[in-house]
This record gives structure tokens, sequence and C-alpha cells, in this order.
């Protein structure tokens, strides 16, 4: 089977982090986003993923060297020249996705962290005979995104982007499994599939909705990327506890890299995720954040709600909290503040930042 | 004879901007900074330059490639590992800076735009026998930079950092000339020439301090590289003043590359650059402005004291006034006002910005 990850442009809502790296090879919980979904793919059945990507192809190049052979998959990308939507990527890996023999392919937004439904989705969409088949997950404010109709058999009526009044509490979820006929819908050019493409494919009746049962994040930007590591240390909890960090420091979910160095006195957690390499010093209190690979965080500083950027260096006593990101290398000194502080790489902190700042 | 640029690390101060270019490859009226120094430093007589740099050094590199021939002048790079401070470099280049006769070499930093006046700093050093001459220049307010205090031979007596009160009004312009023999005071490590070493020249009498009589300014940051412009253009209207553009939309001293395309009922100027590839509309007021190399202005748009950088679109009818800083392919919609926006690199601009913002 083949997939196809949407990996697109600059990754903006995740910066500083993604100045550093492109945003597929940003780390969630200690793996690149797209090991996450490649790995899931992997156990779906596909043998053959393509990433299109319009940004820093050189960097996804290396990656995928190095990745190939660790997860047994054959890995391409496809380079757009100019940004092709949402649709337009499958027309450009036309010849990838469509083996000839009618088999379904998955398309995947990068974004996407989830409990992936993808061989029960895959079975359902071969049950429907459908065209198309997308994801829908059911979130409690719909309002800020498009909201799905379908019947009682997951028939799909009609898209509402971004609705005023309530029609429905079931979203797109940006996972789709798709039959190669759908692909002479879709034009060489840049085109958005929500928008020109499904509807069409629900207007002859063969677009589906199958209903995601796990947890659900879109972690683009650092406040859902936190909110996205909790939902998934819950379900390693329940699944896979054992490589969940316990001990009398630890409290709730955390998820510790072995290579990382954690002082005496500390209290971490819940919902941590501490990369390789980093050294934690002694009395140390984390909560809600993710320290990100060869990270030094300095004696009985408090971290909260908070994302560190690789190497990155937080100094003693000190306190970070209400959603600061650090890009890579930054250097904070000793005994400082930083309150919603959204760091640059590279830079120097040598002053308290009392009030959510960027800093560049 | 040979001389060392000490290029140096991430130009943070020139963000947005140096998140897509290392900070020397930034143009300064239409020409990367540090083709100005070195061109300066050709027509002194130097034959060799070091680009003392630790960041990028692949970018460096290519551009070397392409610069060496059309400038006739050898430019090698000299990587540091570490950040080495502003006398560390010349440790790690002693081998191409000393000659073995005892010829002076002249070390730049790469922020500087002057008047620069090499041939006669170097006679002057030759002619007192000093072993460093540093550049002064006299300046409003001395208390944020390093005053040079020298008796009216030009000895330095002493160096004072951010004087509370007045001891002079002649600063350190970040230009030297030294002797070999200095390198012997310089150890291979992190060091500053300012604070480890010119004092001990000067305690033995061979510090000298040149004065500068034209116009200087450290351009690293986006405020003070448009007041740069705004002497560097101004010299300009006295040397060369057939470069400059002349005409009907065209108000004080204003710089136009060849094939930049102005539309009709504009007018520009004061303290204009538009640099290579660029399209103005029509009836579009620029001022005080920078525009960087393939940039759209959109019919009758006014732009005030702000830099637009490269690739960059600025749509119809907009106002930018107060130090925007547009980084590369930042595309703004129609009619919007931008006051004081930092824009990072390939942002799309929906909404106006009514104060001064950093946009992520």
């Amino acid at each position: 089977m083949r997939a196809l990850i949407l990996v697109g442009g600059y990754g903006t809502r995740l910066r500083p982090l993604t100045l550093s790296c492109p945003k597929p090879l940003v780390e969630f919980a200690n793996k690149p986003m797209i090991i996450h979904q490649i790995e899931a793919l992997k156990q779906a059945g596909c043998t053959e993923v393509v990433l299109a990507i319009n940004y820093q192809p050189e960097v996804m190049m290396g990656f995928i060297e190095e990745w190939q052979e660790k997860l047994g998959v054959k890995i391409v990308c496809s380079q757009e020249k100019e940004p092709m939507g949402t649709a337009g990527p499958l027309a450009l890996a036309r010849e990838t996705l469509d083996d000839g023999k009618g088999t379904p392919f998955f398309v995947l937004n990068s974004d996407v962290i989830c409990d992936y439904p993808l061989k029960d989705m895959l079975d359902f969409h071969k049950a429907r005979g459908a065209e198309a088949t997308i994801l829908v997950t059911k979130v409690d404010d719909p309002t800020k995104y498009g909201v799905v109709v379908m019947d009682e058999y997951g028939q799909v009526q009609r898209f509402v982007e971004k609705p005023k009044e309530f029609v429905g509490d079931k979203i797109n979820a940006g996972i789709y499994v798709c039959s190669p006929s759908i692909l002479k819908r879709i034009e060489l050019r840049p085109t958005s599939i929500e928008r020109e493409v499904f509807p069409h494919v629900a207007a002859d009746n063969m677009l589906y909705a199958y209903t995601l049962n796990g947890y659900w994040m879109d972690v683009g930007q650092p406040k859902d990327y936190l909110k996205g590591l909790h939902l998934y240390l819950d379900s390693m909890a329940i699944r896979q506890a054992a490589s969940l960090a316990h001990g009398p420091g630890i409290s709730g979910n955390v998820l510790v890299d072995p290579t990382a160095k954690i002082g005496e006195g500390c209290l971490i957690g819940p919902d941590v995720s501490i990369s390789a390499g980093c050294v934690i010093g002694n009395g140390v209190r984390l909560s809600h954040c993710v320290i990100m690979r060869g990270v030094q965080i300095k004696d009985h500083t408090k971290v909260d709600l908070s994302i560190i950027g690789w190497g990155s260096r937080v100094g003693t006593w000190s306190r970070l909290e209400n959603h600061c990101v650090l890009g890579e290398d930054v250097q904070c000194k000793d005994e400082l503040y930083l309150n919603g502080a959204v760091v640059l790489p590279h830079k120097e902190i040598k002053d308290s930042v009392p009030s959510p700042a960027i800093i560049l």
C-alpha cells in the first residue's frame, strides 16, 4: 500500500522551533513527528510513503536516507515547485499512488498526532465502497474547524467551514483513505482537496466519514503541541506503561530518554518529555513541558507549560511558565523569570521577561 | 597587504533579515555589506582578506567563490570552532596576517559602514610607529559606546566603556591597523581585543587613534541601517552624483538598480534604495526606506522608515511606517496599515498591525 504525507510549507506556527528544523522533523514525545505517522502507516500495511514537500528538501533527504533503513519502508519525496495546496500534491505523485490495481492509499496531514485507526479506516472504506473516506473526530468547540455533516452510515452530506451556528461536532481530522479513481478529479495545480475535490465526491455519494475513537491533536503550534503530549502520554500510560518513567521524583506521565540525566531532589511531571542527552540538575521542578535534545536545566529551576529547544541552557533558580518557547541554542543566565517568552534561536537571555514577549 | 574582517556570529540584531542570509551578505545600498569593506580594503592596497566566521560557512564559501574573481582579491575563511571574541580570530589567522616582513594589516568589524580612510590611517600608523591604530569617530552621545581618550598626537591614554560622565566624544569606530608584533600579545582563546589586548599596547605607549572625518555607522540593526543609508547616499551625492536617480518623481538622494521598474506618478525619496528586479507600482510614495531584491510594491502605497526584505510583496493602498522590517518573502494583502511590524520570513500578512509588534 502507498501513502502521501502532506508536509508542505514553512511551519511558521511552530516557530521558533521551525527556524532550526523542518516541522516534520521536530520531535514529538522524543520522536520526529513524521516518524509517528510513518510507523502507523507501516503497521497498516504501507510499504511506500511519498512526502509532499516544498521547502528545505535537502534536510528531508538526509532524514529519509537515515530512516528508510530503520523503518523498512520506502520513502520518496515529491517536491512541489510552488505550493500545491492539499490536492495538487496527489496529482503530482499520481504515478506512485496509483498502483494500477485500484488499491486505496492514505493521505495524512503532517501535523496530526492521534490514535491512528488506519487499518479499521481502510476496512470501513472498502466495506462502504467509498471513493474517499475522511477521518473525523469529535471536538467541544467545532466553530474553529471544518465540520463534517454525515448520516448514520457515515455518508458525508456536506462540509461547513467554521460554522457560526451548530451543525455538528465532528471535524475533519486530516487523514484520508482514497481510491485511485479520485485522482481523475484532481488537476495538477494548486488545489484544496477539502474545498474543490471532496464536495464533488460527496455529490456522487462516494464520500464517507469514519469517526475516530481515540485522542487527536493538530500539534502544529506550541499550545496544541503541549495538549497533544498530554493526550499521547495518557495513551502510553494505558498501552505502554513500561516505557514511561517511574520512581520517587516522577509524578503522572513522564517520558525520559535513557541517555538523559536527572539530578537529586527533582519533581518531574505530569506531562513531561525529556529527550536524548539532556542534563537536568538538582532540585528541578518540571511540569507540562517539553525538553528537547541536549538541553541543560540548572539546579532549583521550575519550568511549567513550556517548550525548551535543542541545546538550550536554562540557568539556576529560574522560573519559566505560561507558554515559553525557547528555540535552538538559547542560553539563559541564572535566576531569571520568563513569562510567555518566545525566544528565537542562538539568543542569550540576560534579563527576565515579565510579560509575554517575542525575543528576536 | 592583508586584512581580517570579523564576521562573527548570528547577526541577531538584524533579524528578521539575518534569518534568511548571513549578515555580511545582507545588502547595504544595493551591495553586500562585506563587499563595501573588501572594495575599500582593495583600494588601500590589500590583496588578501581573511573572513573570521563561526556560522553558516557554506553560504559564505559560495559567496567567496563568486566574488573573488569579480574583485581580484584573495578571500579566505577562518572558521572559529567556538566564538573567539574580537582578538582570538587574529591569533587563529596568524599565518595569513603575518607576512614575516612586519607589514601592518587591517582589522574590520563587519557592521561598520563609513568613509573608509584606510590609506591615510596606514600612513598615520607608520608615521607614529604604532603597534596598533584605532579609527575613532566623533559622536553626539558617547555614553552608549567605548570612548577613547587620547593626547594631541593621537596617542591613546585609556578606554572608558559607556562612560557615565563626560570623558571625551571620540568612540572606537571598529577599524584597526595592526603591526604583526601585536600577535604575540594574543592567545588562541576567546579574547576581546578592546578589553584584553589594547590596554597593554596603550601601556607600552604604542596605541594610537586616528580620527575619521567622514560619515560612520554601525549598521547592525535596522534603525542604524536606515541612518547609515542616509549618510552613505549623502556622500554619494557629493562624489558619485551620477549614480543616484534623477527625474520628476525623485526627491533627495535615491539609489535605484537599473533592473528595477518604477510606475507612473510615484514620489520616491529621500534616502531610498531600490534593489535589482523590484517592481514599484503606480502612485507609490517611498521615503527613508530600503527595498531589497525582487520586491513588489503595489499601487498607491506609502512606505516610510522601513526595510522590505527580498521577494516580499506589499499590497495596494497600504501604509507602512515607523520601522517596519519585513523578512524574506513576506506577502501582504492589500489595503493594510503596518506600524512598526517586524515580520519573519515567508509570512502572509492579512490584517493590519496597528501598533509595533513582531509577527512570528
